[in-house]
């Protein structure tokens, strides 16, 4: 009887992903999404193949603002570098540098709200107190505050986990600037699940409170953590972009936002280069409208209110 | 049934939340109240005994009952489980025996089980929290079993179903074999069947009371519902605005009530078939009054058809009308 049951287990759990991938899968905007996503991922993971190593002013083969053509599909820039070649390689720092920061947003404001919210009093007091000056913190003025003192630590020629310090600090600022978001969102509803009948069960049940946050507010937590997760990435792009767009990014590891800071210096808009401010901006906005269909797709998913009952 | 070997014992248990008064108050020294949610509760329920306790909606039956299962803290008095003061322990470590052998059936299945949980995580879970088994074997068996007892058969077909694939009656009987999984001394039934169909019902109550008839497992039934109260109950505890009026047997409370509440509650009881027994007192008026304000002596004066005097001034002590059967009235003597 134990060994029937113990694959039951098993077979459940497989049955449950199956069902999950089949109804996530069943929107529209998921396929869609995904299968931008996994274009552009598919394009960060293997640059060099693709469309080899990264041009440099130096190693340019093409004339200056070139209109795209057989050599050129985007066109070229205006020291004469291949715009899909900037493109592809952008494509990787883009991506990871939202992803990442995403990352760290979503755990530090998850864990900052579902504690203030479950345990209230002080404890909520003082966190979102805490919330409320990450919240007004502008990323712009806490990105250039920061730049120059993690460079004159780290050095500038040092990397920081793969990344150049200025991009590494981009990371760290749309992290720290982003989770307050995330934690007013999940107190909120922590606020309000904390109240439910199942929780007071748990705890009749002997639940510690770590394991009635973990297995009972959490999971329910899911698809706002999934749709906010993917309004923070979308969120996270733009603000790398803009950071990039200002001069922040790194030259020597370009972004969308970067490509994009370079085209408008260059007067890419008035010399009716489009391609050059073209492919990185639709490449954002693409990425961008991938995350926030997903995200869509996941919390429909997610609320079994609204699963089919067979 | 009042006898030493009490399994639970309040002992003017009571719940006083302080109002905070506004800024205006304050200045003006206006003195800031409580409500008084319970007040000064005495109760027992002995060994396997199925004590109801009945009320109005606003009259603290589900505090006591939260009060009981330690998920609200009384302000003072004392609750005694087999004679160890529980009164305002907290701590989970100090908890979790007293978990292990009170476990509580809520109003709400459709509440009361996450959304999330397969039956058999949430039947599962007080066993895995208060680390009752020790490997997977023991916790499927234990779990098939309290499913079981709650009369879902056979067991094995509803562990991997979520609540919202199971029936009204099937989440109650989920509700109820989480709280036979752990095989406690002591139940607290909030209106387990108040959310269900008359058909369920029956079924329902069954399973309660061959609990009590297999496992000699005490309960404390809260319900609105005085005829239900008599069909399961040892004995009854009538309670009004956060105060115990009336105990005694099931028997005597309904058909020799001493308080007039009680009365009044048995006669706004719809029965079937002629009855010479009714309309001794004219349907009871109004809404039970605020605990924030409560009356001056009897509390159940403003409403009751009887009150003079005295009761508008002074608070009748429980007084004893029969054997084991309690009135805190002035005309019950």
């Amino acid at each position: 009887m134990s060994k029937s049951t113990i694959r039951y287990s098993g077979r459940t759990r497989a049955r449950a992903i199956k069902t999950f991938l089949g109804q996530f899968l069943g929107y529209g905007g998921a396929q869609l999404g995904l299968l931008c996503l996994v274009f552009f991922l598919v394009t960060a993971a293997m640059p060099n193949i693709l469309v080899g190593p990264l041009q440099t002013a130096i190693n340019a083969t093409g004339d200056f603002l070139a209109p795209p053509s057989g050599q050129h599909l985007l066109g070229t820039d205006e020291v004469g570098r291949d715009v899909l070649n900037l493109v592809v390689h952008g494509a990787r720092i883009s991506l990871t540098i939202a992803l990442l920061a995403t990352v760290i947003s979503l755990v530090v404001g998850t864990t900052v709200g579902m504690t203030a919210g479950y345990f209230g009093r002080w404890v909520d007091v003082w966190l979102m107190r805490l919330t409320d000056f990450f919240f007004v913190m502008p990323s712009f003025v806490l990105a250039l505050v920061i730049t120059p003192v993690v460079l004159e630590v780290m050095g500038r020629g040092r990397e920081i986990l793969g990344f150049r310090p200025s991009l590494f600090v981009i990371l760290v600022v749309i992290g720290m600037t982003s989770w307050a978001f995330v934690a007013r969102v999940v107190r909120s509803q922590t606020l309000s699940l904390k109240e439910r009948t199942f929780v007071d069960r748990a705890r009749v049940a002997g639940s510690s409170n770590f394991s009635i946050m973990v297995r009972h507010i959490l999971p329910n937590l899911v698809p706002q953590i999934a749709a906010n997760g993917a309004l923070v990435v979308a969120g996270a792009i733009y603000v790398e972009t803009s950071l990039s767009f200002l001069g922040l990014g790194d030259p020597l590891q370009p972004s969308w936002g970067t490509l994009l800071s370079l085209a408008q210096r260059a007067g890419a808009a008035s010399a009716g280069a489009w391609w050059y401010l073209g492919a990185p901006g639709v490449c954002v906005l693409t990425v961008s409208l991938s995350f926030v269909l997903i995200g869509n797709a996941l919390d429909d998913t997610f609320n079994p209110r609204r699963r089919v009952i067979p | 049934m009042l006898d030493a070997a009490d399994i639970l014992r309040l002992e003017s248990l009571q719940v006083h939340f302080p109002i905070q008064g506004g800024l205006f108050d304050r200045v003006l020294g206006r003195p800031a109240g409580a409500v008084r949610a319970v007040d000064r509760i005495d109760l027992n329920v002995g060994r396997g005994e199925i004590v109801a306790l009945v009320g109005e909606s606003g009259s603290g039956k589900t505090t006591v009952g939260r009060l009981i299962t330690k998920l609200a803290q009384p302000t003072g008095g004392k609750l005694l489980f087999e004679g160890r003061d529980m009164t305002f322990v907290q701590d989970l470590s100090a908890l979790r025996p007293y978990r292990h052998r009170v476990q509580m059936i809520f109003q709400d299945a459709y509440q009361a089980l996450n959304p999330r949980h397969t039956v058999f995580d949430i039947v599962a879970e007080p066993l895995r929290s208060l680390r009752l088994v020790d490997n997977r074997t023991q916790l499927t068996d234990r779990v098939s079993e309290a499913l079981a007892s709650a009369g879902l058969n056979p067991p094995d077909d509803f562990f991997s179903r979520f609540p919202h694939e199971l029936s009204g009656g099937q989440r109650q009987r989920v509700v109820i074999a989480g709280a036979l999984a752990v095989k406690p001394e002591l139940i607290v039934a909030d209106e387990p069947v108040s959310m269900l169909d008359v058909s369920i019902r029956a079924q329902i109550l069954q399973v309660l009371v061959d609990l009590r008839d297999k496992h000699n497992v005490a309960l404390l039934f809260i319900t609105h519902d005085l005829p239900l109260a008599w069909l399961i109950a040892d004995r009854i505890a009538v309670l009004y605005l956060g105060k115990l009026v009336e105990i005694g047997s099931a028997d005597e409370i309904t058909f020799n009530p001493r308080h007039p509440y009680t009365v009044a509650l048995r006669n706004a009881t719809p029965q079937i078939g002629a009855n010479a027994g009714r309309a001794e007192l004219p349907a009871l008026q109004g809404e039970v009054p605020s605990a924030a304000r409560v009356p001056n002596g009897c509390r159940f004066h403003p409403r009751c058809p009887l009150a003079f005097d005295r009761c508008r001034q002074e608070e009748p002590p429980p007084i004893e009308v029969g054997p084991q059967h309690m009135s805190a009235c002035w005309l019950a003597k």
